[in-house]
């Protein structure tokens, strides 16, 4: 008799079975791989993807910190495929080193939504903040407001980084076009950090007695050259850009310290990045000939117009 | 028992219990894909850490590993952007990065009396530059990563059946290694070298040819790993493998090879190298945050010196003791025989 009790145990848990696949179908496993889960600009997409995946009813998100390395993240996206995730976000470190780890998670099935960094092998999305229109941009408003001639320095990022080299290229192409008469002076490299464009920002005044203007290629460091230029007391002889538009910058701004920075609203890059995630599950499409590029315009904020962010935009 | 199998029963007791409790959190543990990839990265960094254990024996150290992962890659991509020369030849001359950075180390060492640590912390930093100053750039002068589409450099990161061939490698780079230190006259000189410089000198062992070896091996390792890296990752970045020295003493050091020289084997490097990979692995699948990892991998070298150290004082006092105790009864003896 105990034989059939465990019969129809069985029989009732293989009944439930299908069903319980079922109810998960509507459902997804989502894995989120930033660069680095510390920035103002990583945590601001996770909470865009996050509240986007929740509004509609699925599971949060997973996530994982790969520390900027490339080698760590490329063995977080193996883990991500192993696990059998349904779909991956990922901000590539470095755009080669990660072609490898997309191409093997779509041949598994699992679609990839690359963010601000493309890679070199076509894949389902990739949601892009403008680096190259957005640095031109910089360029020709910075440009403007020296009076198209004098000398400007750009604190750099990492070699190798490709959302920054893009934003410097897009600049010092619209600078050599639009103003000849400006000089860049000089360019060096403070890795994404504040504490080393205090330090690079320091030796651009020091060696140059006219500087007229920085372009930091991201936020933090703007607000690095932006200590630097105050404790030298030439805050108001340079003008400073940033890139990404992050809360404590944009206060910066109201505060005459940072004179603009290229804003993108990140939340709602994030948001578009689960929409399109939760589409593509839905549909079920699993192979891609072509990289679907969505990319956001950059507000260029400065003192006049940065009040248009409001508090709940602000990351 | 001796110290090192002591440690070897607790490393594989350790090990065994980890991976159980990952298989049961962990569905996807078990998993042949998960396990494939958890021996490949194990033997990324166990090529280089087979190299190193040789350091090790002679009583050096080889901070420079890292660098050389990435002047190796460097190399090999200019060879592949510049160059029609076919991969395999370029990957052969490749690996000789490695030897002739060890060739530098060793020369500085033996020739000045340089201490081990100064010469190839200097070298990493010269290489780190050099792995920059020689990467490809674009038309702009910007550091381009070069995208890899050489089919036969890519078979590096390719599978045989369901293993990785850097795993391959490492077993049977394992093997070959540690027959030469047990059987042959240069791991004897190498053993010799660690334990006793001025007695292995004395007794007319080349111990300069030793250092030379050790250090070109190491160099020719971690060049080794570097084409494995860069064919895995299908690029090669100047930055590869810079900062990777710290989880491969780590390895070495769990394994038993202590820096003191003349003693450790390979089987200990490549417990401690499985280890170190499991817990890595271990710590993504359970979803601790990776702030954790080099805490556990700390941590976990902490506990295996500290029983090393405990074991060989109570083994030392178990001796001295069982030593007292025949003293004693010897002058019983002599006592009933006067």
């Amino acid at each position: 008799m105990s034989k059939n009790k465990v019969l129809a145990i069985i029989g009732a848990i293989a009944l439930l079975l299908p069903s319980a696949n079922l109810a998960a179908q509507s459902t997804w496993k989502i894995g989120y791989l930033p660069s680095t889960v510390g920035q103002a600009l990583t945590k601001a997409w996770g909470v865009g993807i996050d509240n986007a995946l929740k509004a509609a009813g699925n599971t949060p998100l997973q996530s994982l910190d790969a520390m900027m390395k490339a080698e760590t993240q490329v063995s977080m996206m193996d883990d991500f495929i192993n696990q059998g995730y349904d779909l991956i976000i990922l901000q590539p470190i470095d755009a080669a080193a990660l072609t490898a780890s997309v191409k093997k998670a779509e041949a598994k099935g699992i679609p990839v939504i690359t963010l601000n960094t493309d890679t070199l092998a076509p894949h389902f999305a990739c949601v892009s903040m403008d680096d190259y229109g957005a640095g031109s941009k910089v360029a020709e408003i910075m440009g403007k407001e020296i009076g198209g001639k004098g000398f400007v320095a750009i604190i750099q990022s990492p070699p190798g980084a490709m959302a920054g080299v893009e934003r410097e290229k897009g600049f010092r192409a619209t600078m050599a076009k639009m103003y000849p008469n400006i000089k860049i002076v000089a360019a060096q490299n403070a890795e994404w950090n504040k504490d080393k464009a205090v330090a690079i920002m320091n030796s651009f005044l020091q060696a140059n007695k006219q500087l007229d203007g920085v372009f930091a290629v991201n936020d933090n460091m703007a607000e690095g050259a932006a200590i630097a230029a105050e404790a030298a007391g030439r805050l108001k002889d340079v003008k400073i850009w940033g890139f990404n538009g992050q809360m404590s910058t944009l206060v910066q701004i109201e505060q005459g310290k940072v004179t603009g920075t290229a804003y993108t609203n990140a939340f709602e890059q994030g948001a578009i990045a689960a929409r399109l995630a939760l589409d593509v599950l839905r549909a079920g499409t699993k192979t891609f000939a072509k990289t679907q590029v969505v990319t956001i315009p950059p507000f260029m904020a400065t003192i006049d117009n940065v009040s248009q962010i409001t508090p709940n935009i602000r990351w | 028992m001796p110290i090192a199998t002591l440690r070897r029963l607790i490393l594989i007791g350790l090990f065994l219990v980890i991976g159980a409790v990952l298989a049961i959190v962990s569905p996807t543990f078990l998993k042949l894909d998960n396990l494939m990839t958890l021996l490949q990265e194990a033997s990324q960094t166990g090529i280089v850490a087979i190299g190193f254990t040789l350091v090790l024996i002679t009583a050096g150290i080889d901070m420079s590993i890292g660098a050389v992962i990435a002047v190796t890659a460097m190399v090999c991509v200019n060879f592949l952007s510049y160059t029609h020369i076919p991969a395999w030849i370029f990957i052969p001359l490749s690996l000789g990065t490695g030897c002739l950075v060890g060739l530098f180390n060793g020369y500085f060492i033996t020739r000045f009396k340089l201490p081990e640590f100064i010469v190839t912390l200097a070298s990493r930093g010269i290489l780190a530059g050099v792995a920059l100053l020689i990467a490809v750039k674009d038309a702009d002068g910007f550091i381009s990563n070069v995208y890899i589409q050489d089919p036969v450099y890519l078979g590096f990161g390719g599978t045989v059946g369901p293993v990785y061939i850097v795993t391959i490698a490492f077993v049977v780079l394992a093997f070959i290694t540690q027959f030469s230190l047990k059987r042959t006259r240069v791991g004897t000189n190498i053993y010799a070298t660690g334990a006793n410089p001025t007695a292995a000198r004395l007794s007319g062992i080349n111990t300069k040819h030793s250092i030379y070896f050790v250090y070109m091996f190491s160099g020719f390792c971690a060049s080794l790993a570097a084409i494995f890296l860069s064919a895995r990752m299908m690029t090669a970045m100047p930055e590869f493998g810079i900062g990777s020295e710290m989880d491969v003493i780590a390895a070495v050091v769990i394994g038993g090879t202590p820096f003191t020289g003349g003693v450790g084997d390979i089987w200990g490097t490549v417990i401690g190298t499985l280890f170190l990979a499991l817990i890595k692995n271990g710590i993504l699948k359970l979803g601790i945050s990776p702030y954790i990892q080099p805490i556990a991998i700390g941590g976990i070298i902490v506990v295996v010196v500290v029983i090393d150290v405990w074991y060989k004082a109570f083994a030392e006092k178990l001796a001295k003791k069982a030593g007292n105790r025949r003293k004693r009864s010897d002058e019983a003896e002599e006592a009933v025989a006067s």
